[in-house]
């Protein structure tokens, strides 16, 4: 497959989310800069300018209508994805590390980092999707802090009263969005830093990638550990394959080692496993820098990573890709 | 490929004269939808130039839902504002192929090809050309004395060393072995080596599907095959329905020939007969 590299960004990149129906791609980047860019031919739409800092985060809504982001100039902004107009900005006191969508678009979720004496937070907005979408609450519906650790990432589960959040510590837990008790906590999980959290399409199970050179399947429900994929890098994003029982994991060493090592030893490829043999299955090389992050498209025909070296990569899969049954008999049937 | 006609004056008049004596564009489509597009320009330096691009146009369809295909139309904005649609070369570029290639274990094979790759270094002994010690030729202790008696000329050229068979059989061996000094290897090949010297079998009737690869599955099972060529068009590089099949071993072509004359491949019934020298083929009717 011939990738194709997109070169929108000055600066590491953050964040690669695909839309719904996956013909767009969304990027953000540590250049204050948030990309849009046709999926099947690699063309850039536009450009979300407006943020004065690094971007950490964002997501799109499922009618591809409106676009969330959070950024380190402490601003969390709703855009206007046809337009590239920035239709509301919440203010906070430290910078946004994390944004999600719900299921239903009616709430969104973001991390607000620890520092300057603030606690972390998280906040739920409910988005008032009626009229052009200027008329938002400032105020959040629930706001929580969580204890002991903070949190890195997050994710809504199947409904929107409970969400998924990954820790410093490597904990995971399942917090009733209404209330901000903890529903299940999995202290265990990761033994570093959960840098990624990413859901099956059905959002029943979903998929973690740590600083400890591990991913790892969770069950939404009771964050059991269904599979685990050992490493022998630092992980920085995990993908589950839609349609191909694979996992991608893209990581490598830590930027700041780089200038040490080859780009051999870095280990800056994209890595296939399968996601029930738990083993490797291939590579995909291409980065001069670890892989930040990493985004299927909804259908599973193509993926996007993008890298500490600021480039998006994205890769139409071939048909050799769909044929492929490494294991021969024992593939279990697709989904 | 640029053409460059001798450069003439530059005079407004006489350049405006040229534009109208330079030929005009052509565009032509040719049997197999090949669009032979010829230009011709004036360059920087006042040269005209022709050039002649040759494209093969192959129309896609995908179908996509209706917000998808809405989305299409929008207009760009932020920093593309303005853009004319299609990708910018700016911002996007297609990178080198990179296969991805799927098989249970992957990371194992990985691991024992480094292994692979750093044994023969570890393993390599050093050996003086003239003493036999372990040390580099040029580090010699004795290297004058012998070079003057001419011991070690003699013993690096004439007399071929006598583990030469061991370490050309064993893998790894860090010592050059020419192929007719190989164990179990033949005379090696030659650059002079006549092609049509070898039995060679003219195959017609082939698929236009089938590529060398289907063909040397094929043949080789009668015997080592040397070579597998297959008559293709040269625009569309579909095959013409005939191939040559080089045996190294006459007897071996002849039971193949045998056997695969009137056999039945990919639907079409094989046709197979010695090949003729270029001098002896009868014209073609």
């Amino acid at each position: 497959m011939r990738p194709i590299l997109l070169q929108g960004h000055e600066r590491s990149l953050t964040q690669i989310k695909y839309n719904a129906d996956g013909d767009l791609i969304f990027s953000c980047s540590k250049d204050h800069r948030i990309n849009v860019w046709y999926s099947h031919n690699g063309e850039r739409l536009g450009t979300y300018d407006g943020h004065n800092g690094t971007i950490w985060t964002v997501d799109v809504d499922s009618e591809s209508r409106f676009l969330i982001s959070g950024s380190a100039d402490n601003m969390m902004k709703l855009w206007e994805v046809k337009t590239g107009k920035c239709l509301y900005t919440w203010e906070f006191p430290t910078a946004i590390k994390r944004v999600a969508f719900s299921e239903d678009d009616n709430y969104i979720a973001c991390i607000t980092e620890q520092r300057m004496g603030y606690q972390g937070a998280i906040r739920i907005f409910q988005i008032n999707r009626k009229g052009d979408g200027k008329d938002q609450s400032k105020e959040p519906n629930f706001m929580f802090h969580p204890i002991e650790s903070k949190a890195t990432v997050l994710a809504f589960s199947a409904t929107s009263d409970q969400l998924v959040t990954g820790h410093e510590s490597g904990k995971l837990t399942l917090y009733n969005t209404k209330t901000g008790e903890e529903v299940v906590s999995n202290k265990r999980a990761h033994r570093e830093v959960v840098t990624d959290i990413q859901m099956s399409p059905d959002r029943s199970y979903f998929i973690t990638s740590s600083k400890d050179k591990s991913a790892k399947l969770y069950d939404t429900k009771t964050l059991d550990e269904l599979k685990s994929y050992t490493t022998e890098t630092p992980l920085n994003s995990a993908a589950i394959a839609p349609g191909r029982p694979y996992i991608l994991l893209g990581g490598g060493q830590e930027a700041m080692n780089v200038t040490t090592t080859s780009a051999r030893q870095g280990k800056f490829e994209t890595r296939f496993w399968h996601k029930i043999f738990e083993e490797e299955v291939g590579r995909v090389k291409g980065h001069f820098g670890p892989i930040n992050t990493i985004a299927v498209h909804p259908a599973g025909t193509s993926y996007a990573s993008g890298g500490e070296d600021g480039f998006i990569r994205v890769h139409h899969f071939d048909e050799s890709y769909f044929r492929a049954r490494p294991y021969g008999d024992m593939e279990p049937e697709e989904e | 490929m640029p053409v460059e006609l001798p450069k003439t004056s530059l005079d407004w008049a006489t350049d405006a004269l040229e534009e109208f004596d330079q030929p005009r564009n052509e565009e032509t489509v040719d049997a197999n939808g090949i669009r032979t597009i010829t230009q011709y320009t004036t360059n920087e330096d006042g040269k005209k130039v022709k050039v002649t691009r040759r494209i093969r146009r192959i129309e896609k369809r995908t179908l996509v839902n209706h917000q998808v295909a809405e989305r299409k139309t929008w207009a760009k904005f932020g920093a593309e504002k303005g853009s004319k649609p299609g990708p910018d070369n700016a911002t996007t570029t297609v990178g080198e192929n990179v296969t991805l290639k799927l098989h249970a274990g992957a990371k194992n094979t990985e691991t024992t090809q480094q292994e692979q790759t750093k044994n023969p270094l570890v393993n390599k002994q050093v050996k003086c050309r003239l003493c036999q010690g372990e040390h580099f030729t040029a580090k010699c202790p004795y290297r004058e004395e012998l070079q003057l008696v001419g011991i070690g000329d003699v013993n690096a050229d004439d007399i071929p060393p006598s583990d030469a068979g061991p370490a050309a059989s064993a893998p790894g061996g860090s010592k050059y072995v020419p192929p007719s000094r190989r164990a179990g290897g033949g005379a090696g090949e030659s650059m002079n080596r006549n092609r049509d010297d070898l039995p060679t079998l003219r195959v017609t009737n082939v698929s236009e599907d089938a590529s060398e690869d289907d063909l040397r599955d094929l043949f080789s099972r009668f015997g080592k095959v040397f070579r597998v060529y297959i008559g293709r068009d040269r625009e569309t590089g579909i095959g013409k329905g005939y191939a040559f099949v080089s045996f190294e071993d006459r007897a071996n072509a002849e039971k193949a020939m045998q056997k695969v004359h009137g056999m039945g491949y990919d639907n079409l019934i094989l046709n197979c007969q010695w090949s003729q020298p270029r001098e002896a083929r009868p014209a073609p009717a």
